[in-house]
């Protein structure tokens, strides 16, 4: 096991037929049941919906929360797994197996070197997701920032984990039309800014996950989205 | 220096450079590392071998050299030392490390598969289209940023960072470097099929670009396919794409006029065909297994085949063209059809298809469609239809050259 992936779920199109609904209910299961056997999976979950997000920016000192994800597009986010592949190909694979990769896409993008999985990880403490924005061509987090923000964010034991994602050009996007896998280099979300990084927050309180949001180093000159897991 | 040795070492480079690099990529993990000391040891050779002579295996010596550069310069980082302690652990990174000396045939084995590997790790699907094409020229065939660059009209600068650009993805991005596991071969090599045909088409069909270049691109993909189809023999498009290759390749002296104008198939001097080109194409085909089930390479290469022969058979061809359209259904497939089976005897039916294409009006703005229709019609005695066709086709043509084409056909019919 050599690489570690998030992947995203993407919604787009249309969204509830009933032909997608019939093929969750009946796929999900078995994918999730393979990719645990084959211990690809370390831990994933879907989110509340798009409408339920809250924007964190802070400028000048100053924290404003807007409502609605950070991309105001027709597209959204609609959950998220951590992947553990031998390589980009097994990465395709599960996610091409994934059915929601047969009616919307999934876009697979390597964390950046260093994740260690805390052996405590769970899905079901999974609360609220945080998502980095990066604006193109900015400087990079101050280390030292991220760290301090790290130890305080664990300290309160909110942070499940947090970790930093390659950049932007390393993302490929996963459709399945017709039982072909097209596959396309490049994030499903063509935006100036770009996702950065999450972290896995155990804070059940969104009130908690606002205020660890608004401290995050990247909320000052560009944002941080805040989402809601929900369980299935 | 002598010629004899810089010949040598040409033809080393020729013949060498992919299978170097690719050995140099499995040993190391690192592109860049791998085509730099590669370079390197070119460099030396053009340096020793025109006092020291030409080594008996130029190869295997060109493959020492690189490798203790790449030693030489992983043991001086840091990165290198923690690699150096990976290779020593891993049995397929090491195991080649002398080929010069023992287990000639595993390492000879090995590296041929280094080739197949860097074939299919340029042409992977999760990099773009011109990413990979561009790596298969560098990191394959050899050619230097600037001559892609050249070949693709962009700049050198802008090729450079394609380049840069498709090597740190497929290290950050986690692309094997590896044959496809069998599930996926198929999939696969249609992917480094469809680059290396791409390849032939910048080289054979654009007009504008450096000639010198195009040519060699034809050769290059020519070249690549062949290789290819020595290292996978069992597979059918392989060995149906390098003879549609050579088919359309061995028309290039013919095809164009003294006056640089595009001459067409019919009226090309067939002296200027390369037969030898033509007879290996016609041996690939004859032994590359039953028509039935063939893909879209070997249909097209029958065809071609057929337009090679001093009386073409239509009949035949038009049975090709239907079962291309059944691989490929795209109008322009079925135009050819239509053409094929007019002039394989039934005229009605071929202006029927015709016809039947310009209500669909995809191929609208085409002027292909209504010279064909023309073209059909004239032969069929419709004089009146023929002539609205090609004004038709006329204010269509996007060509002088075929607008002259056009004009001429259309004041035939009116004489």
């Amino acid at each position: 096991m050599e690489m570690k992936y998030l992947q995203l779920i993407c919604i787009e199109g249309e969204t509830g037929t009933s032909e997608a609904a019939a093929a969750m209910r009946d796929h999900i299961g078995p994918w999730f049941e393979d990719v645990v056997r084959r211990r690809v999976h370390i831990v994933g979950k879907p989110l509340d919906g798009p409408e339920t997000a809250k924007t964190v920016r802070v400028r000048d000192g100053e924290t404003h929360v807007s409502d609605g994800p950070f991309a105001d597009t027709k597209e959204f986010i609609g959950g998220l797994d951590l992947l553990d592949c031998e390589n980009l190909d097994e990465a395709i694979e599960v996610a091409a197996k994934h059915p929601v990769s047969w009616f919307h896409a999934i876009e697979l993008r390597p964390f950046a070197e260093g994740l260690e999985i805390p052996a405590t990880l769970r899905g079901e403490d999974l609360r609220h997701l945080l998502q980095e924005f990066v604006v193109d061509g900015a400087d990079p987090v101050d280390p030292s920032a991220l760290m301090a923000w790290r130890q305080a964010a664990q300290a309160r034991g909110a942070l499940l984990l947090g970790h930093a994602l390659q950049h932007r050009d390393t993302a490929t996007t996963v459709r399945v039309r017709e039982g072909e896998t097209l596959i396309t280099d490049g994030p499903f979300l063509e935006t100036k800014e770009f996702l950065g990084g999450v972290a896995l927050l155990s804070c059940e309180q969104a009130q908690d996950a606002l205020e660890l949001a608004s401290s995050f180093p990247l909320a000052s000159g560009s944002a941080v989205e805040v989402r809601r897991f929900i369980d299935l | 220096m002598s010629a004899g040795a810089q010949a040598a070492v040409e033809a080393a480079f020729r013949d060498e450079w992919g299978r170097i690099v690719a050995t140099l990529i499995r040993r190391t993990g690192d592109w860049d590392l791998a085509e730099e000391c590669v370079q390197e040891a070119f460099a030396e050779a053009l340096r020793r071998w025109p006092t020291d002579g030409v080594p008996a295996r130029p190869g295997a010596w060109l493959t020492t050299v690189a490798g203790y550069r790449a030693l030489d310069r992983l043991r001086r980082s840091a990165r290198g030392a923690e690699l150096l302690e990976q290779i020593a652990h891993d049995p397929l990174r090491s195991r080649d490390a002398d080929s010069e000396d023992d287990h000639e045939e595993d390492a000879t084995e090995m590296i041929e598969d280094d080739r197949l590997r860097l074939m299919f790790t340029c042409c992977h699907p999760a990099l773009a289209l011109e990413a990979r094409v561009a790596l298969t020229l560098r990191t394959l065939a050899g050619l230097t940023t600037a001559e892609i660059a050249r070949a693709f009209l962009v700049s050198e600068t802008t090729m450079a960072k394609r380049l840069v650009r498709a090597k740190a993805r497929i290290a950050a991005t986690g692309i094997p470097y590896r044959v496809p596991p069998p599930e996926l071969l198929l999939e696969r090599t249609s992917g480094v099929l469809a680059v290396l045909y791409l390849l032939f088409n910048e080289g054979y069909s654009a007009s504008s670009g450096d000639e010198l270049i195009r040519t060699a691109l034809c050769d290059e993909a020519i070249r690549l396919a062949r290789l290819l189809h020595t290292l996978m023999p069992d597979a059918p498009e392989a060995s149906a794409l390098l003879a549609l290759m050579l088919l359309q390749h061995s028309r290039r002296d013919a095809r164009l006029s003294a006056a640089g104008e595009l001459v067409t198939l019919e009226h090309q001097d067939r002296g200027l065909w390369h037969r030898d080109e033509i007879d290996e194409a016609e041996r690939l085909l004859a032994a590359a297994g039953p028509l039935a089930g063939g893909g879209t390479y070997r249909l097209q290469a029958e065809i071609a085949l057929c337009h090679t022969r001093e009386a073409a058979d239509w009949p035949r061809i038009a049975v090709l063209y239907s079962a291309l359209e059944e691989v490929v259904p795209s109008p322009v497939v079925r135009l050819n059809r239509a053409v094929a089976v007019a002039l394989a005897g039934d005229l009605e039916a071929g202006i029927r298809l015709v016809s039947e294409l310009a209500q669909l009006g995809e191929l609208a703005g085409y002027h292909l469609l209504p010279a064909t229709h023309a073209d059909l019609l004239r032969r069929s005695g419709d004089l009146a239809g023929a002539a609205a066709a090609y004004r038709h086709a006329l204010a269509l043509a996007p060509t002088e050259t075929e607008r002259r084409f056009l004009q001429l056909r259309l004041d035939e019919l009116d004489p």
